[in-house]
C-alpha cells in the first residue's frame, strides 16, 4: 500500500481507468431514469393527487430548482448571495421573451399550442435554455468582479445586483400585444419590450410537472456529482478555510465565479418555469424578499445539504399552505417555525450531511439487513 | 556538510534578497536563502522574528516588496498562491488549517484534486478520466494516510481528530499535492517526547519516500539540531546566522538573540562575540 503514495496521481490513472461501455451506461443512465420518474410524476401523481396538490407540487419543484442551484454557492462554497432572484428574473425574461414573441411570429397566438413535445413545448424548452445561458452570462458578469469579496461584503454586492435586475426590469418598455405589431418588429427590436413595471403578461402557460421535475432530477444528479467529486470538494474547501484551499493549489475565485455560473444557470431556468407557471413576471416580485426567502430554504434545510434543500424546500412551501385556514395569522406561524428550527437545529434540518450519511438512516438501514437475514 | 552547494542543476527552493515591509515595519530584510534537491534545511528564530512570515512570502500569501523566489529555478513570486501549490511547493500551518468540517479522508483528497485534469463538464458527466481520477485520489489519499498513521481515521470530521493527528493530517495533506519543496510550520509543537520522536523519524523518511525538499520552521531546538543538514537563524527578520547545526550551536549571535545578554555580561562577552 504504502509504494503507491510515492507515486503520482497521473501514474495511477491509466490503471485505473473504467470500462468505457459500461462506464457510458452509468454516466446516461441517471438522465434517463430522471426522464421516466418526470413522466411518471405528470401522468401518475398529478392526477392521483388532484388539482391543489399539482398547483402544491409545481411550487414545490422550482422552490428545490432555486434553493437546490442556490446551495451550490450558499451551501458548497460558503459564498453568501443574496441576488438569486435577480438571476431568477433575467432567466424568466429571456425564456418569456423567446415564448411570447416566438408564439405570436410563429404560431400567431400567444395561448400553448402543440401536444406532449410538441412545437410549442419545444419553444418553450428552447426558452429555458435561453434563460439559463442569459443568466449564467450574467452570472460571469457579476461573479467576477464579486467573488474576490468575502462575507458581508459580497452579500450586499449581490443585493445590489438583484435590485439593479429589478429596476431595470421596471424600466423596460410595453409589451406589444397583437400579432400585427409583433410581426413587423425583429426579435432584437423587441429586446426591451419586456412590459415594464406592469410586468410581462401573456406567457403562454407551458409549465407543467413534467418539464418542473425533469429539471429538478437534473440538477439533483449534477448537485450530487459535483459534491462528490474533486471540483465539489475544493468548493467545500473554500467555504472551509479559503487560506488552506488556496495554499493547496485551489484557484478559489475560479473555483467561486464556477459555482456562482453553475448556480445561475439552473435559476434562470427556474425562473422561466415560474414565469411559464405564473404567466406574468413581475419584476417586483422576485426582488429582494424573493432572494430572502431562498437563503432561507437553504439554511433551514442545511448549507451544503442537498437532500436537506428538498426537504426544506418542501417544507417551506407546503407549510404556509397547510396554515391557510388560520388566514392572517399564518405568516406569523411561519415566522414562529422559521425561529423553532434556528433554536433548536441552527445548523438546518440536515445540517451538511445528506440523508443517506446521518446516523439514523445508517441504523435504519442496518436493522432492515439485520431483519432480513433473520427472516431468511 | 553545509550542502548548501546544489551541484548540476538548480537548488529546490531558492530566495534572493526578500524583503518585506507592513507600513514602516520590516518585517523582512534581504533574506537569502537555498534548499537542494533533497535537502532537509531548518529556520529558526525567536518568537516574532518573522519565520512564519517568510513562509508566506514563499508560499504567494504575502507579495515580496523586493527579491525573488526561484522553485527549481523558476521565478514564482508575485503569483497567487494557489499557482505557487501547483508549481510544487506545499505547506503546513502553524495554527492548523484543516478543513474541519471534511472528513480526513476528504481533506486529503481534495488537496489531491489539484492534480486532476478533468474540468466541470466532465466531472458532470462522470467521464471514463474523472472515474479513473476519482478512483487513483482516493487510492492515493488511503496510501498517505497509511504512510501518516492517521488511515483508521479516515472517515472521522477533521476537527474532531486530537492534536497530534491533526499536524498528521496536515502533512498527508500537503503531501497530496505532490509538491517537490515542503515547508512544515512547527511539526511538533505541542506534542509530547513519544509523538514528537515519531515526527521526526516520519520527516525524516518523507524525503526518500516522496522525493521532496523541506524547510522546516521548528522551535523544538533537539528536533532542528539532529535532523536538519542546514540552519538559518533570523530575529527580527534580519537573518543572523546561517550553517551547519554545530556552528549555530555556538554563535554568539544566535545565542544572544535567543537569551539575551545580561547587562554585567555584556562588556566581557563582547570581545568574544566580536571575535
Amino acid at each position: 500500500m504504502s509504494d503507491r503514495a510515492g507515486k503520482t496521481l497521473s501514474e495511477r490513472v491509466g490503471a485505473l481507468r473504467p470500462n468505457p461501455v459500461v462506464n457510458t451506461g452509468l454516466s446516461l443512465a441517471p438522465f434517463v431514469v430522471a426522464f421516466a420518474l418526470a413522466m411518471v410524476v405528470d401522468t401518475v401523481v398529478g392526477p392521483l393527487v388532484g388539482a391543489t396538490w399539482t398547483e402544491i407540487l409545481l411550487d414545490v419543484g422550482i422552490a428545490i430548482l432555486l434553493a437546490g442551484s442556490l446551495n451550490v454557492v450558499n451551501g458548497y462554497a460558503g459564498q453568501f448571495s443574496l441576488g438569486h432572484a435577480g438571476f431568477m428574473l433575467l432567466g424568466g425574461y429571456a425564456a418569456a421573451w423567446l415564448t411570447f414573441y416566438g408564439s405570436m411570429k410563429f404560431f400567431g397566438t400567444w395561448e400553448p399550442v402543440g401536444g406532449f413535445l410538441g412545437s410549442g413545448q419545444l419553444l418553450f424548452l428552447g426558452g429555458c435554455m435561453l434563460g439559463g445561458l442569459v443568466a449564467a452570462v450574467f452570472g460571469v458578469v457579476v461573479g467576477l468582479p464579486s467573488l474576490r469579496l468575502r462575507g458581508d461584503y459580497l452579500a450586499i454586492v449581490t443585493l445590489g445586483f438583484g435590485e439593479i435586475a429589478r429596476v431595470l426590469g421596471q424600466i423596460t418598455a410595453r409589451q406589444p400585444k397583437n400579432v400585427e405589431q409583433v410581426a413587423e418588429r425583429s426579435w432584437w427590436d423587441l429586446a426591451d419590450n419586456l412590459g415594464g413595471a406592469e410586468g410581462f403578461s401573456q406567457i403562454p402557460n407551458y409549465t407543467r410537472l413534467f418539464f418542473v421535475y425533469l429539471f429538478v432530477f437534473i440538477l439533483l444528479i449534477l448537485a450530487y456529482r459535483l459534491k462528490y467529486s474533486s471540483k465539489g470538494r475544493a468548493l467545500l474547501a473554500v467555504r472551509e478555510n479559503e487560506i488552506a484551499a488556496e495554499a493547496m493549489g485551489i484557484d478559489t475565485t475560479r473555483a467561486k465565479v464556477s459555482a456562482f455560473v453553475m448556480s445561475a444557470f439552473f435559476a434562470g431556468i427556474g425562473g422561466a418555469l415560474y414565469a411559464h407557471r405564473v404567466g406574468v413576471l413581475k419584476p417586483t416580485e422576485l426582488g429582494f424578499q424573493k432572494s430572502i426567502d431562498l437563503v432561507i430554504i437553504v439554511v433551514i434545510g442545511g448549507m451544503g445539504s442537498i437532500t436537506g434543500v428538498v426537504l426544506g424546500a418542501a417544507i417551506l412551501v407546503i407549510l404556509p399552505e397547510l396554515f391557510r385556514e388560520f388566514s392572517e395569522y399564518r405568516m406569523i406561524a411561519y415566522a414562529l417555525a422559521l425561529v423553532a428550527v434556528m433554536l433548536l437545529r441552527p445548523q438546518g434540518i440536515m445540517g451538511v450531511k445528506e440523508l443517506w450519511e446521518t446516523s439514523w438512516w445508517r441504523k435504519g438501514v442496518a436493522r432492515l439487513r439485520g431483519g432480513k437475514r433473520g427472516g431468511a | 556538510m553545509t550542502g548548501a552547494s546544489s551541484g548540476a542543476g538548480h537548488p529546490a527552493l531558492e530566495t534572493r534578497a526578500l524583503s518585506l515591509s507592513f507600513g514602516g515595519l520590516k518585517a523582512v530584510s534581504e533574506f537569502s536563502l537555498a534548499v537542494p534537491v533533497g535537502g532537509l534545511c531548518g529556520l529558526i528564530g525567536p518568537n516574532g522574528a518573522g519565520k512564519t512570515t517568510v513562509f508566506n512570502l514563499l508560499t504567494g500569501v504575502y507579495r515580496p516588496d523586493e527579491g525573488e523566489v526561484l522553485l527549481g529555478g523558476v521565478r514564482v513570486d508575485g503569483r497567487k498562491p494557489s499557482y505557487i501549490a501547483r508549481c510544487g511547493m506545499a505547506r503546513t500551518f502553524q495554527n492548523i488549517r484543516l478543513f474541519g468540517e471534511l472528513s480526513v479522508l476528504d481533506n486529503v483528497m481534495t488537496a489531491g484534486g489539484v492534480r486532476t485534469r478533468s474540468g466541470l463538464f466532465r466531472t458532470l458527466l462522470r467521464t471514463p478520466l474523472h472515474v479513473a481520477e476519482e478512483r487513483a485520489l482516493a487510492e492515493r489519499a488511503l496510501a498517505l494516510l497509511d504512510v501518516l498513521g492517521i488511515a483508521h481515521r479516515r472517515d472521522e470530521q477533521a476537527k474532531s481528530l486530537p492534536y497530534g493527528d491533526q499536524r498528521r493530517l496536515e502533512i498527508a495533506r500537503a503531501l497530496a499535492t505532490e509538491p517537490r519543496v515542503l515547508l512544515l510550520d512547527e511539526p511538533v509543537a505541542g506534542m509530547n517526547t513519544q509523538e514528537k520522536r515519531a515526527m521526526r523519524a516520519l520527516i525524516q523518511s518523507l524525503r526518500e519516500q516522496f522525493g521532496v525538499s523541506i524547510l522546516l520552521i521548528e522551535h523544538d531546538m533537539g528536533l532542528v539540531m539532529e535532523i536538519c543538514e542546514q540552519i538559518t537563524v533570523i530575529d527580527h527578520g534580519v537573518t543572523i546566522a546561517r550553517g551547519a547545526p554545530a556552528q549555530i550551536q555556538n554563535d554568539p549571535a544566535v545565542i544572544e538573540a535567543y537569551l539575551g545578554v545580561p547587562d554585567d555580561a555584556a562588556a566581557a562577552a563582547g570581545p568574544e562575540g566580536a571575535a
